[in-house]
Formats: structure tokens, sequence, C-alpha cells
């Protein structure tokens, strides 16, 4: 590997790396805007250049290859002032409007000035007026004044989803972002460019004007929604102790991850996130003759254990139903399949998931669970369901809302109403919840800890971002519970105690987790 | 009072002997291939093709030290040598005829004049290269040109200048004109092979030099019309002698157009290191209507501007480079003492902050920034910190660009703001 020094530190960096990737690996950023990781270097921002001992003028960081023995400074006066240069003119034709503009507290533009400009306006003349709000697509608007024209908007569309709907028009200080008259940029990834843009020429409507960054917290998770397991951050509100939120989670933003989705999510992903608020189950109940009373979950537990022992007791096995759904992590999957099946010898098993869609053929797959994968690397024997098969039953634990989603409601009543005891394990609130007599609320993905397989088989860890405000609990540590309660296998489900935990026994058990 | 058309080859026929390029100016109907043949013509293709080998023809022309006659004066021998044989990609030869340059009329005439020289070059380039497609990027305004060209081109092929197995001895080679739309910046190489290409003209990102990565990603020659048309004359008459005809590092005639307040502007073909004094006020006649000697712009309007004391020196690359400015494509603009230099910075800064193709921030603001400020002075609203923020802005633009038009737009405004600064603060309003 060759060995550059920058700003005098000896750097090791592997053939064929920028030199602003080679200095950002070292901890060195070097300021730039039109670059971007997934795309060539473009050079046209001129804000990375870098002086480099022999050469004459200042040289691009984005473009320039790593060569043994290059001599690099990121912080000489030469490189501060060409920065600077290079920001007077940004800002010379800049609407100053931050106070109004979404992309504040996150724009390479206000951070730059902070740490490298910092001079007053010299600029007397009359800036360039501009189309404001320019619809680029259903979502995103275009600010052509707060626009740089660092085209990463453009090469997005050429190079990523290879649409190639938007160009530069017109010439020198007239050039501006443009799409084909009358025709608004239409894909599922469309999304992406309000957050590649690098200042807030490119909003999405729907963030704008909502909150600002600064009160939002930032969690990491996977995205459920599809199979393919795209790495994301979570923007939400944390409150305010003397106000009341009024909303938890305002967007969702891809999260780069080479393996998986790069540096993208599609707009199914982006946008799809009121899940993660509305119709959420938060009481745990129970419902007897009429009535509904709130419970606390070791209660429940109690209750159906007792009801799960008579029936063994009874050897009524075969009367007892697990419905599934492929939402379950790895170590839920796992462990229900260690305490029905093998612990409690149940064979009914079912799956109930969310009807599939249609894939994108990028990152989009058909699948509208996260975890079909692992339900299948796990090798839970799950059957279709079938509402006479339901009618069998004593006891029915129903993990999911999705039941509701695949059979008709006079059916489902029908088959519902002749099994004795039900219990939903459920994060939202459905046509289930009338029909059961437990409902138990759990947490969605980014609520809980575990792991994921998407659909290429990668497995994927998780831990909760956002708080789980409801009564329950997560699945896997009500599965553990009932298999403690129950003294299923004591040996085996004792030391059990965390989904970590349940997954180095999954990893013992199943090849494929290795 | 005299009056003569500009660019007049009759202007200069007593220095015919000098001449050669422009030699056979004066012949009648000389853009037809039989008159061309009737003076030498296409003598020197068959001198290349069939006796000599690429790699002599190729030797040959680095030995006479031809440098590039667009701007830049990059030895077109060595550009050729960059080009690689060993890929299976096609290589592409490109005739940069989109002459933007402001002041600068040299390959119009000798497009005009002579097509089939130009012709003969780039076939005996394209030999010398391996090349068997070659492009004429013509600018956009040059429509009877491009014309006249074609017509040169349709006649070579009929004579098997062209085409396939060119004169038996089964070389190829096909050629085509392009127009361009009217963009000072597709004069620049990378900015051309965009244009040329179908695309927007944005100057590319260098390296890759277009050598290795040129049109269609392919190894490409790229050579103004004039560096081509000197190259039959090096095959007929060898390197030695091309060498005499100019300096020893910088070989043959450089073709000077003559414009402004000058009795008799024109295009003049003289031996490189001829005098810049000799130029204005022995082959142009001086100064018109007895005005006086105020500033010239040696190398078209990209070339930092000499005070009347500086012109006192010959003209070659070197020699110009050396007090800071440069002999870019050889127009020399002359400018006179009544002529005022306000009027003159708002030409320049006026043509660049149009021309500039916005793609890189510096140009792109920077320009029209220091357009806004002359115009600005030009109404008489100027400010006494003014002129420093324009030298200011062009230090920031200067080498700091993606192309070189960066540096092209702020040299020259340096250099008028530098130079002539007495007279520009005269402008201001508290003066």
């Amino acid at each position: 590997m060759p060995k550059i020094l920058i700003d005098d530190r000896m750097v090791e960096a592997a053939e064929g790396l920028t030199l602003l990737r080679a200095a950002e690996n070292a901890g060195i950023p070097i300021p730039h805007f039109c670059y971007h990781t997934a795309f060539p270097p473009e050079g046209s921002c001129r804000m990375c250049l870098v002086e480099i001992e022999g050469l004459p003028k200042l040289e691009l960081a984005c473009s320039t290859m790593v060569k043994e023995g290059l001599k690099v400074q990121t912080m000489s006066a030469k490189v501060v002032e060409a920065r600077k240069g290079v920001l007077e003119f940004l800002l010379a034709e800049h609407p100053l409007d931050c106070p109004i503009c979404d992309k504040a507290g996150e724009c390479k533009l206000q951070d730059y000035f902070e740490e490298y400009g910092l001079f007053r306006s010299q600029f007397k003349e009359a800036k360039e007026k501009r189309e404001k709000k320019f619809k680029l697509s259903r979502n995103l608007i275009l600010d052509r004044e707060r626009c740089i024209l660092c085209t990463r908007c453009v090469r997005f569309l050429n190079e990523i989803t290879k649409t190639e709907d938007a160009g530069i028009l017109n010439r020198g200080i007239h050039s501006e972002v443009g799409i084909y008259e009358s025709e608004l940029i239409d894909n599922n990834y469309s999304g992406n460019l309000a957050q590649i843009c690098p200042v807030g020429a490119i909003t999405d409507s729907d963030f704008r004007f909502k909150t600002r960054v600064w009160f939002l917290e930032s969690d990491e998770s996977i995205c459920p929604l599809c199979s393919r397991g795209c790495n994301i951050a979570i923007d939400s509100h944390p409150g305010h102790p003397r106000a009341l939120r009024t909303r938890r989670v305002y967007r969702v933003r891809a999260r780069p991850n080479p393996d998986v989705n790069s540096h993208w999510i599609c707009d199914y992903g982006r946008y799809g996130y009121a899940y993660l608020d509305e119709a959420r189950q938060d009481r745990l109940v129970w419902k007897k003759g009429g009535l509904e009373t709130r419970l606390i979950w070791d209660k429940a537990a109690q209750i159906l254990t007792e009801k799960v022992r008579s029936l063994v007791h009874l050897r009524k096995n075969s009367r007892i139903g697990v419905v599934l759904h492929s939402n379950l992590t790895n170590e839920e999957l796992f462990l229900a399949d260690r305490l029905f099946r093998k612990g409690l010898g149940v064979e009914k098993l079912f799956l109930a998931d969310p009807p599939p869609g249609k894939g994108d053929g990028f990152l989009l797959t058909s699948d509208r669970t996260a975890n079909r994968r692992g339900l299948l690397e796990v090798g839970l024997p799950v059957q279709a369901l079938d509402a006479k098969a339901l009618s069998d039953l004593d006891l029915l634990f129903i993990f999911g809302h999705y039941l509701a989603d695949g059979t008709s409601a006079a059916n489902l009543k029908y088959a519902l109403e002749k099994v004795e005891t039900k219990a939903l394990f459920a994060s939202h609130k459905s046509g289930l919840d009338g029909l059961v007599d437990f409902v138990i609320p759990v947490p969605v993905i980014a609520e809980k800890n575990g792991t994921l397989t998407n659909v290429d088989g990668r497995v994927q860890p998780f831990v909760a971002g956002l708080d789980f405000n409801g009564d329950g609990l997560p699945e896997w540590r009500a599965l553990l519970d009932l298999a403690k309660e129950l003294k299923v296998e004591p040996k085996y489900f004792w030391p059990l105690a965390s989904p970590e935990g349940v997954y180095q026994a999954l990893r013992k058990e199943i090849p494929f987790f290795k | 009072m005299e009056r003569r058309s500009t660019g007049s080859w009759r202007a200069w026929n007593r220095t015919v002997d000098e001449k050669v390029l422009t030699r056979h100016f004066g012949v009648e109907g000389l853009f037809r291939i039989e008159v061309y043949r009737g003076q030498g013509g296409y003598s020197a293709v068959e001198t290349a093709l069939k006796k000599m080998t690429p790699a002599a023809v190729l030797d040959e022309v680095k030995r006479a030290c031809l440098r590039g006659r667009g701007g830049a004066g990059f030895p077109a021998g060595v550009k050729w040598g960059f080009v690689p044989q060993n890929v299976p990609k096609p290589r592409y030869l490109c005739v940069n005829a989109d002459e933007g340059e402001p002041g600068t009329f040299k390959d119009r005439y000798l497009m005009n004049h002579n097509p089939h020289l130009l012709l003969e070059g780039t076939i005996i380039a394209s030999y010398a290269v391996g090349i068997h497609s070659a492009y004429i990027y013509v600018r956009g305004e040059y429509e009877a040109i491009a014309l006249r060209l074609e017509g040169a081109i349709t006649e070579a092929y009929r004579n098997g200048y062209l085409g396939k197995n060119i004169l038996g001895t089964g070389f190829d080679l096909e050629m085509a004109v392009h127009r361009g739309a009217g963009a000072y910046i597709c004069g620049e190489e990378t900015a051309l092979l965009e244009s040329l290409e179908g695309k927007r003209g944005h100057p590319r990102l260098k390296p890759p030099f277009p050598a290795s990565v040129g049109l269609f990603q392919c190894p490409t020659v790229i050579n103004n019309v004039e560096t081509l048309s000197n190259i039959p004359f090096i095959v007929q008459n060898g390197a030695d002698w091309f060498l005499k005809k100019g300096l020893p590092k910088d070989g043959g005639t450089r073709i000077f157009g003559v414009s402004g307040m000058v009795k008799r502007p024109g295009i003049y073909e003289l031996p490189l290191g001829t005098k810049l004094r000799t130029i204005i006020f022995d082959h142009a006649g001086g100064m018109k209507d007895g005005k006086q000697l105020k500033a010239v712009i040696p190398g078209g309007m990209s070339a930092p501007i000499l005070t009347a004391d500086e012109i006192d020196l010959p003209m070659d690359f070197d020699s110009l480079a050396g007090v800071g400015s440069m002999l870019g494509s050889a127009a020399v603009i002359v400018i006179d003492r009544e002529t005022s230099i306000l009027d003159v910075l708002s030409a320049v800064s006026k043509f660049y902050s149009h021309e500039s193709c916005g793609q890189c921030t510096p140009c792109r603001i920077g320009t029209s920034w220091i357009n806004k400020i002359v115009k600005r002075l030009a109404r008489g609203e100027g400010e006494e910190d003014d002129i420093d923020a324009i030298i200011r802005l062009a230090s920031n633009i200067k080498g700091k660009t993606l192309c070189p038009l960066g540096d092209a737009a702020a040299l020259p405004i340096l250099s008028i703001c530098q130079k002539f600064r007495r007279e520009l603060e005269g402008y201001l309003p508290h003066a």
C-alpha cells in the first residue's frame, strides 16, 4: 500500500483510492460539495483543492489518486485561502435564507462557512433572481437560488436510476438544474435527491417546514418494509419537557452500506414511516364477557401458561395453534420453533404475512416483510393459513395483525369464534383486536434488538433506536417468559435472557447463521 | 484614407519568401483540388504514405519542434507520441477549428483559402498515429467555411486521398466536418470532445488526457488547424528546414492576426520570434490616423495585456511567457490611447462572463461578479475598493478552475487592473 504524507502525518492508503478518501479514512476531513462516494469525481465545486509538494497549482483531492510519497497539505495558508475563495463565490450568489431553509443545521455550505469562511460579504451587486419553488417531482421542490450546481442530483439520475430526467440548462451564471418540461421526475428513488443535495436546493415536501434538524435525534435501524434490509437512519423528535410532542418520527434517511443499499433507499421505504406512529397498540388488555381489563404482562402470561398446561396435560397439544409472520427477528422465529414445535409439540404453525407487492429490480423486493429469508433459514415448517384449520383449536397465539389481511372478515370471525382462547401479539391495531381475548402490544423493528436476514442471506443486527411506549414487550421476551413459566427445557431456556444470547444459541444450532 | 479588407493576403505580399502556409493564397481557385495539386499539393501525402513509415513521420514532426498553434503551444509530435498504440480501441483525430478566441481569425483564412492543406496535414497526422477517423470541428459561425471544407473533403474522396486504401497504400481514413453551436468553451479540447459526442460542451476533468481517453472514450489527437497545416511542409522539406524557419525550440512560422487601430489589419505569416514592434509598425503599417499606441494584447484576448513600452520583444512562446503574457493564438489586438481602458476591461469581462460554461464555481460566479463590478464602474458608480476587489476575485479564479478558461479570464483582467490601475481609478466618481 502506498504511503503518503497528509499534513505531515504518515498515512497508508490503498492503491486506487483518491486523496480525499485516503484523508477521510485517516480522520482528516477535506471539505467538498460535488464529490460523492457513489459517483466518479466531478471536480466542479473546487472546494477540495489541496497543496501537493512539487506541483505549482493546488490540486483536487477528489480526483487525485494516492501515489507513493505524495506530500499533501490540507490546511496550508494557500489551501485555506482557496477554500475561502470558493465559499465567497458560492455565497455571493446564494440567498442567505438559512433561517427559513430546511437544510440549515445539516448544510455543507453553512458548516464550511463556519469552519473555513467567517468573512464579511463584499458582494455589493444584485444577486441573480431565480425560481424559488420549482417542482421537480411529487415530493421534491427545487430552489434554484440556493443551488450551487454540484450536479449530484443530475448524476444520481444518470448513474443510479439511469432515468436521465434532469440536466443543466443554460450557461455560465444562468446555469440551472432543469427537467423536461411538463414531465416530473417519477421514480422510486427520487427521495434520495433531497438527501444528497449538499445545500437546501432540493427539499422534500414531506419534511419541508415541519421541524428543524437540530431538534431531531437520529437512530440507526433497518428498513423492514421489504426484504432488502436497507440500512436507515430514523430521525425523530425526542420531545421537550414542557411541550407536548405532536409527532415522533419526521423522516427516514438512507444510511450507507456498500453491501446492501449503497447510499440509497427507495421512496417506498423513505416515505412509508407512518406505521411507526400510526394506529399503534398501546394497551395490554384481557377481554372477558364483554369487559376489557388492563393487565400487566406477568398476569397475562400466567393465564396463558395455565391454559397451555391444561391442554398439554389432557394431551390436546394438537389443539394449540400459532400464527407467525416474517417480520419477526431471526431470534424470535428461532424461539417460536424451540418453544412451540420442539418444546410443546405444536404442529399447527401458520404464516400470515402481508400480501406481496411489486419489486422494482433495484432495491425494493416483492416481499413486504423484512425477514422472509430468516424464516426460511430457521426452518420453521409453517403452513398456509386455513380458516378451517383454525376452527379445530382451543388456544391460538397470533403474532402480527396480518391475519386480517388475507382472510375475509366474516370467515375469520366465524373461525376464531370457535377457538376458546386467542392471544394477539401485535404492534398495530387491526380488525383482529375485536376477535381475540388478549391483546398484547409489541414493538416494531425500530424499537427492539435482534437480527434480520435479508433477501441475499445477509444477517444484519440492529438495536432499538426508538422507545417502545406500549404496555407490552418484545416477542422474544414474551416467548422466553412463556418457555420459562412452562418449564419447557429449563436447562436450555433459563440461561437465555437477551436477543444476543438467543443468537449465540441459534448460531450453534443452524449452520446457516455461523 | 486607406481602407483594406481585414486580413487581405495582398497586404504583405512583399515578404513572400518567408511564407509557408499562406504562400499560395493568391492563386485563383486554390481551394479546388486541381489548382492545389498544380501548386504541388498532396505530394506530401504521397511522400509520407509511400516512402515513410508512421514512426518516421512522427519522428520528423517531433524533431521539427512544431508547437501547437491553438494557444497552449504544446509540441504536436510529443502529443501524438502519447497516443497508446497497443490498445484494441479505435483512435480518433479531431481538428480544432473552433476558432473562438477574440481577435483570432487565422484559421478562418487558412481553411477558406487552402482547405486541402489542412486535409493533407490531417491525413499525414492520421497516418503517423494510426488513425482511421478524423473530425473537423468548425465553429458554428463559420458556415461558409464548413461548406468549403465539405467540398474539399468530397474532392479528396473522389481523388483517392480519403476513404479506403488511400493511393493504393492500404491506409484508410474517413473524415467528416462537425459544426459547433457557437460556444467559446467548445474550443477547449475536452469540451470540444463532449460537444462532438453530442453532449453539452462542458470540459472534462483531466487526467485522463484525450491522448488516452478522448472521443467516445478512445485515444484521441486534437490539433489546431494551423498546426496540422504545417505538417505537409515538414514532411516535404524536413525538420531542419522547418526549424530554420523559426527558432531552435519552436519551429516554423506563425500567422499573426493583427486587428485594432492599425493601418493594415490582417493576417501576417512571419517567422516565430519576429518583434512585436515590427509586426505592428512595419507589417501592419503602424497606427491608424496618427493615433498613439497604448497597449497590445499579443495572443488573443486571454493573453495578458502589454503596455506600449513592452512591445520590443520577439513574438515566441518563451519570450512572451517571460513577461507574464502568452503568444496564445498569435492574435495581436492593438489598442490606441483614445480607447478607454475601462471599455477594454468591459469587453473582456463581459465576454468571459457570457462564455463561462458554468461548470465550476470560480469561473461561473467569479466572471459574473467581476462583470457586475465592471458594469457598475462603467455606470460611474464605482467605489474605492472595486479595483482591489476585481484583482482579488480574479486571483481567486486563477489556477483554481477545472479548465484553462478560468485562467484565460483571470489573467487579462488582472493584467489590465495592474498595468492600468491609475487610469481605471480615474473612473471612480470621486476622482
